[in-house]
Order: C-alpha cells, then structure tokens, then sequence
C-alpha cells in the first residue's frame, strides 16, 4: 500500500528519479496548453483566457478523485500523503505577493522557467525577479520571522472543519469546477480581446 | 464545450461514487510488536539536542517539549517551553489531546533517555505520530548545550562550528526559561546548520 516512498517500497533516488520523470511531464503539460505565454496567464486576470482555471481545476479534481479511489480499493493511506502545514498568515500574504507577481509579470515561478526553456526574455527578468526576492526573504528573515510562523494550524483540512466527508466534498468541488469553466469561457466572450486569438500559436 | 461535456459527464458520476461510498478508514492504528522493535532498532525517534536547541532558539513553533519527569523536577529545572506530563500521567485522557495529534512535533525529555523513550514506545505502540525523544534528555543537554566542550584547535571546521553552535545556543538559552533572542542571532557566526526535521511524510515541493 502506498505512499511508495513513506512505507520504503522505493528508495529516496528512485523517488528523486520518478520526480524527475513527473516534473517533465509537468513542463511539457504546462508548454503544451501554452503557459509559456505571458499574455495567456495574466488573461486569467483580465478575463479573456482562462485556461489557467481550466487546467488547473481538472487536474485538481482528477488528482482528488484519482486518490480518493486508489484510497477506497486500499492501495494508498491517505493518512500518510504529506500535506503542507498551514500557517495562516504567511500564506495569505504569500497568496498575495504570488499574485500580484503573476499578474505584473505573466508568470508563476513554474511557468517562468518554462517559457525561459523556449528563449523568452521576459521570462528570464522573472526568474532574476524572483531570485531577488529570494535573497530579500532570506537576508531580511529575522524581520518577517514572527510574520512567517504565526498561526500556526497544523494541516487542517476544509472536509474535516465542515464536517463533511472527503468524498462529498470533492464532489462539491467538482461541481464547483464546473460551474466555474462555464463561468470562464463566459468570460472569456466577454471579455475578448482583439489582438488576441484564444489558443493561438 | 465539446470537452466539458465529456469532462463533466466523467467526472461528475465518478464524484457521486466517491461521494456515496463511506470513507475508506482502515489504517493499521495500533502497531504490531514487529513494526514496533523494527521502529526501536533503526531509532529514527531520537533528536539531537542540537536539532532540538535549534528549534527551540528559531522559536519553532511546530515544536512541543514535553517533561515526562516528575512535577518537582519539572519545577526545578525544565527546558523552554516545555510542558510537563510525568511518566505516570502518560496515558491519562487529559493529555490524549496532546499526545495524539497531528499537529506538532512532541518531543520527549527526561533526565537520560530511558523514561523519555518509554513514554515515546506507549504512545507509538498505540500507533500515535509525531512524537520524538531528546537523545540523552537533559543531562546530555546540559553537557552538549549548555556547557559544551571546547574542541582542539586542529579539529575540523565542522566540529568548530558545531562548537559556535552550541555555544550560542547555550547563551540563548541561559539555563533560564526565557530565550533572549538578540544572542541568538549574533552567536553562531553564520555557521548554523539548517534546521533538519524528522519528517516521515516527504515534503513535496509543489505549486505551478
């Protein structure tokens, strides 16, 4: 039963080698629904393309329903899938500084590094944006320090605070999802841009 | 909208099984005497007190000592933070809260290492997470952290800064219960390891 690396079926560099494997297949998934545009990414914002929700929430809900199911024929323990601990400021000022990063710069860090790997400049003055910010967070620590560890929660998750079972509310997030794509490509006429084709090349 | 018609008629079935079925919550709970001394021998419940003097002077706030000493011991001397649950007490139900959960990371102290590790085999063997042991409890504390030993000038650099690091740390903590957190940023000369965790669960670096 999985996790395979928690219960040592694999060792730690075959894991780190299947890592590697899936983070290719992630960068090509990401290139191939063009990410690597900047203009794509920021449409989200703006409303004219939002294929970032769309592909984003179908891999959420597939991954979601994917270990819900692996989890009822007994093949992974839940209970062992590491989930990030929340601390409930830094993220949400996290959440903050991320997005208004990717609306300014067209990018998130993943997609930055995709599109560098096809030549575009921009994308590498992110990349530079981002180291930047890495050496600020890191230098400047003790200053944010409290910031960064208050409110503390431990990895609570939303079924649990709601009472609700996992599978009944990944079936809400589903319909939420779906809800949300006819939202989208609604959004998407209505916002319409005219120099910009919807899954151009 | 061809795709979301195929999308949604897929996946929305697929939800109203997952929704339906009761949740799947067979999980080994208690653990086998087996697993159990597979556990003992490979030891991984046991921290350094450098790990440990590390969390406590970042104020780590995943961090929860608990003092399985008894209550006058606890009054005389106890590590920062730190609560006190004397052996005894261990599987009373006012603790249960504490002791199993999945929140913090406990860590277990008693003057050696045998009661701390006897409390960490009950709780483990009832199958609770995310409790550790302070390797040595606090008398090796004291010798390590507080009053560590100069190494020979022709040690490595690596003992030398674990010298710093305890040096530091030592002063941070002062014996007293209140950390002075100035001390520990100026001591240790940039030479602190990163704090390293015991994590069973791999972190996954996600995100897009």
């Amino acid at each position: 039963m999985g996790p395979l690396i928690v219960n040592e079926i694999i060792s730690e560099n075959t894991n780190l080698f299947l890592a590697f494997i899936i983070g290719i297949g992630f960068g090509f998934v990401l290139e191939s629904n063009g990410f690597s545009s900047s203009r794509r990414l920021a449409g989200m914002f703006y409303g004219y393309d939002t294929t970032v929700l769309k592909v984003f929430f179908t891999a959420a809900i597939v991954g979601a329903i994917g270990l819900l199911f692996l989890s009822l024929f007994n093949w992974i323990d839940l209970s062992s899938i590491y989930i990030n601990p929340t601390y409930l400021w830094s993220t949400l000022g996290g959440g903050v500084i991320m997005g208004a990063g990717f609306i300014m710069g067209g990018y998130c860090p993943g997609t930055s590094f995709c599109a560098a790997s096809i030549g575009k400049i921009d994308a590498l003055a992110f990349i530079g944006g981002m180291f930047i910010g890495i050496l600020i967070f890191t230098e400047g620590y003790p200053l944010w320090e409290g910031f960064y560890n208050a409110k503390f929660m431990g990895s609570p998750v939303i079924s649990d605070m709601i009472g609700a079972s996992r599978g009944f509310l990944t079936f809400l997030v589903i319909l939420a999802a779906l809800g949300m794509f006819w939202v989208g490509e609604w959004a998407e006429k209505k916002f319409a841009r005219e120099d910009y084709k919807l899954n151009q090349k | 909208m061809k795709a979301r018609l195929i999308l949604a008629t897929t996946l929305i079935p697929l939800g109203l099984i997952i929704a339906a079925v009761p949740e799947n919550t067979t999980k080994p709970y208690k653990l086998t005497a087996d697993q159990l001394l597979e556990e003992v021998k490979s030891g991984t419940q046991f921290l350094q007190p450098d790990e440990v003097a590390e969390m406590v002077i970042s104020k780590d706030p995943t961090l929860q000592l608990i003092d399985v000493r008894a209550a006058d011991e606890f009054e005389k001397f106890s590590l920062p933070g730190a609560i006190n649950i004397p052996l005894v007490d261990i599987l009373s139900p006012e603790w249960e809260e504490t002791i199993n959960q999945d929140v913090k990371m406990n860590v277990f102290y008693s003057n050696g290492t045998n009661d701390a590790n006897q409390a960490w085999m009950i709780t483990r063997q009832l199958g609770y997470q995310n409790n550790y042991v302070l390797q040595g409890g606090v008398n090796y504390w004291a010798e390590t952290i507080m009053n560590p030993e100069v190494p020979p000038t022709t040690s490595p650099n690596e003992e030398m800064a674990k010298y710093d690091l305890r040096k530091g740390a030592g002063m941070a903590l002062g014996g007293a219960a209140e950390t002075t957190q100035p001390v520990a940023t100026a001591a240790g000369g940039g030479a602190k390891p990163p704090i390293q965790k015991k994590e069973k669960k791999k972190k996954v670096a996600g995100g897009c």
